[in-house]
């Protein structure tokens, strides 16, 4: 039982924690709640099975090619559903803008791929009974891409002078616009990283959450969790959420099952955020008066 | 030259003298195609049986029509493309009952469309027959001119617990669905029905469809001692997940249930092939293999569909079967009770054992369901050739 619950519960839970990054990186760049996040994990799972097994490409080439199309749908997103919005974003009409793209492309999906669950191949044929067959790769490969993810972006933020960039926009973007900064490229470049990470965790988790369109909710919900549990904005944050989170759903499907380990998860939620609405890993925001 | 008001009155009236007299209108009606309003589910999620059921459903129209039609009138199929989606059954019913003026409709070919356009169909008096199975889309007081060609959920549910608990000799069942409407309200209905028939429900639940590990549920109902395990639902990705996880712990314990267990999109799912030994889903006697062979009537509808080139492969052979029974049966009827909506009703009243492909169907005034508990099986759905499955084992031919 225990080993179960640690080996779904940190894989699910890291495929939350990317999703939760997601959002955090479009939130970063743009102050935008981007209800797309779902939308890319859910594509990088059916786009993955439709290069691999419908098309017949190469692993590798598939994987390079879904990272390509999550990029490549951030930048969409950014110049369709978030810049249109910007100037009036105290109305919030990036919830209404993003969620009714993120639907559209779900029905799109729904009508020229499949309704039905997908199965997706099992990337790396290793013998389950070598050592290395130990740990399914179902499990490790969302953990492995979660890992390779914060590393990255410590990197891009931490060390480049692009990652810096992306950082001035976060703190000020009209600061940092006056200082010279290239703030809608570098917004655009925010939501291709975005995209990127969505497709990533779409991708590494769908051998064990299949190439689904009903992923969508599923992950826009269950990746939102982490991200107001540690804070907005705060990648760290999401991570140790949505590890927390996977494991404390493992844990309560094992100890209650059922529809009532959804509820439980809800009822830690509610009570985290009555206690500390600022999440775990947020810092309260002084009112100036 | 310009026409009067008087002209224009005179005329008319020379006309209407004309009509009255005895003009030989009516000889035209009575060539006129008979018009069936067909309501199937073509695209959108629930479409897989509609498109199975609709190629029994050409066939059976075109094989009537190419030898001659019904008393020398064509039968004349308009059909809407439900798409899955109860606001367009309920559009289609307006059209066809009040703009088409059908003799008769088939269909909605799904229940949740059934559930939104039988109380329209009904209200407007047109008789209708369909293949849907929630019990309540058959009310004798409510629709008196609805037919059902397929058993219902009830019946579905007893051909199950029937293969478990009399077949099977098994006492100790787990009893699980999904959290969908259907899921729930089938472990509902079908627990008591288990329990009257003395069996143990050591185990039941309902479970979010979207959980990909179902291992807590699955040990729990180990330990419950469940002999069997039935799982209601018609998501491929759950009830895969029941078989893998089933698989993987080398639980050696029947499944028995819905379907969608013996679906391709199940099978393309399972982590090994050997995951569906010991699967058995509901299904027909009539269309099922005994002893490797098929019923006569089935075998022979079997080749004449192989003769007419109908793809087989990618459906059932169940759903091709219903949908070719069911242009038969309206062709029966109005061959003999013609098209007014009262003779088609006192016909279809009195239909006894009549012998489908799919079915052996009998109705009376007080029962519109039309399909025998008897012929309600369960089939082992690895055994799947030309759309047919083999008898579960336990059967007498």
């Amino acid at each position: 039982m225990f080993v179960s619950i640690v080996s779904y519960g940190l894989a699910v839970g890291a495929v939350y924690a990317l999703i939760g990054i997601t959002y955090n990186v479009m939130f970063s760049a743009s102050r935008v709640f981007s209800f797309t996040a779902g939308m890319l994990g859910m594509l990088g799972g059916v786009l993955g099975a439709l290069f691999i097994n419908k098309m017949g490409m190469n692993a590798v080439l598939a994987f390079m090619l879904v990272l390509a199309c999550g990029a490549a749908m951030g930048i969409v997103t950014e110049i369709l559903t978030v810049r249109p919005v910007l100037k009036s974003i105290e109305q919030h009409l990036y919830v209404l803008s993003t969620l009714a793209f993120a639907l559209m492309i779900q029905q799109v999906t729904a009508i020229e791929y499949n309704t039905e669950p997908q199965p997706f191949p099992v990337l790396f044929p290793i013998d389950p009974n070598s050592w290395l067959g130990i740990v399914d790769q179902k499990f490790w490969l969302p953990v492995l891409a979660c890992i390779v993810t914060i590393l990255g972006l410590e990197f891009l933020y931490r060390r480049t002078l692009i990652g810096r960039a992306f950082l001035a926009i976060a703190e000020d973007s009209y600061a940092a616009r006056a200082l010279g900064l290239p703030e809608t490229r570098l917004r655009m470049a925010s939501y291709a990283i975005a995209g990127v990470i969505g497709a990533l965790a779409g991708f590494t988790g769908a051998q064990m959450l299949l190439a689904f369109i009903g992923n969508q909710a599923i992950l826009n919900f269950y990746g939102f969790v982490p991200v107001a549990l540690g804070g907005m904005g705060s990648n760290r944050g999401a991570v140790i959420g949505g590890i927390a989170l996977g494991l404390f759903q493992q844990a309560a499907n094992f100890l209650v099952g059922g529809i009532f380990a959804s509820v439980a998860v809800f009822a830690v939620f509610i009570v985290v955020l009555l206690l500390r609405p600022e999440g775990l890993a947020g810092a309260a925001t002084a009112r100036r008066v | 030259m310009p026409i009067s008001r008087r002209q224009v009155l005179a005329g008319s009236a020379v006309s209407a003298a004309a009509l009255a007299s005895g003009f030989p209108a009516p000889a035209i009606a009575q060539n006129e195609p008979i018009k069936i309003g067909y309501l199937p589910a073509l695209t959108g999620p629930s479409s897989s049986t509609g498109v199975g059921i609709n190629r029994g459903v050409q066939l059976g129209i075109e094989e009537i029509n190419n030898s001659g039609g019904v008393n020398g009138r064509k039968l004349e199929l308009i059909s809407r493309d439900t798409q899955s989606d109860p606001t367009k059954a309920v559009n289609a019913v307006a059209e066809l009952t009040q703009r088409a003026k059908v003799s008769m409709i088939f269909g909605p070919v799904n229940s949740g469309e059934a559930l939104a356009a039988t109380p329209l169909i009904a209200r407007d008096k047109v008789p209708m027959m369909h293949p849907c199975w929630v019990d309540e889309l058959i009310d004798v007081k409510k629709y008196p001119m609805a037919y059902r060609i397929a058993p219902t959920n009830t019946q579905v549910g007893a051909g199950a617990n029937y293969y478990v608990v009399d077949v099977l000799k098994l006492k100790k069942v787990a009893v699980i669905s999904d959290t969908t409407g259907y899921g729930t309200a089938s472990v509902n209905t079908y627990v008591p029905m288990l329990k009257t028939k003395g069996a143990e429900v050591v185990y039941q639940n309902h479970i979010d469809a979207a959980n990909p590990d179902l291992k807590p549920e699955m040990l729990r109902m180990q330990a419950a001692g469940a002999q069997a395990i039935m799982p209601w639902s018609v998501n491929a990705g759950f009830l895969s997940r029941i078989c893998n996880t089933r698989g993987a712990m080398g639980w050696d314990v029947p499944i028995v249930g819905q379907t969608t267990l013996g679906s391709g999109q199940t099978k393309a799912l399972l982590e090994k092939p050997e995951y569906w030994n010991k699967v058995y889903s509901n299904n027909f006697r009539q269309v099922c293999y005994a002893n490797g062979k098929l019923p006569a009537r089935a075998q022979e509808f079997v080749e004449r569909l192989k003769k007419s080139k109908i793809e087989m492969g990618d459906t059932l052979l169940w759903w091709i079967a219903l949908g070719w029974d069911s242009a038969q049966m309206m062709a029966n009827v109005f061959k003999a009770a013609g098209t007014k909506n009262d003779d088609i009703v006192a016909y279809m009243n009195k239909v006894k054992d009549w012998p489908g492909v799919y079915g052996t169907v009998t109705w009376t005034p007080e029962q519109h369901n039309g399909f025998p508990d008897s012929e309600v099986v369960m089939c082992e759905v690895n055994s799947l050739k030309d759309g047919a499955f083999n008898l579960a084992p336990g059967y007498s031919a």
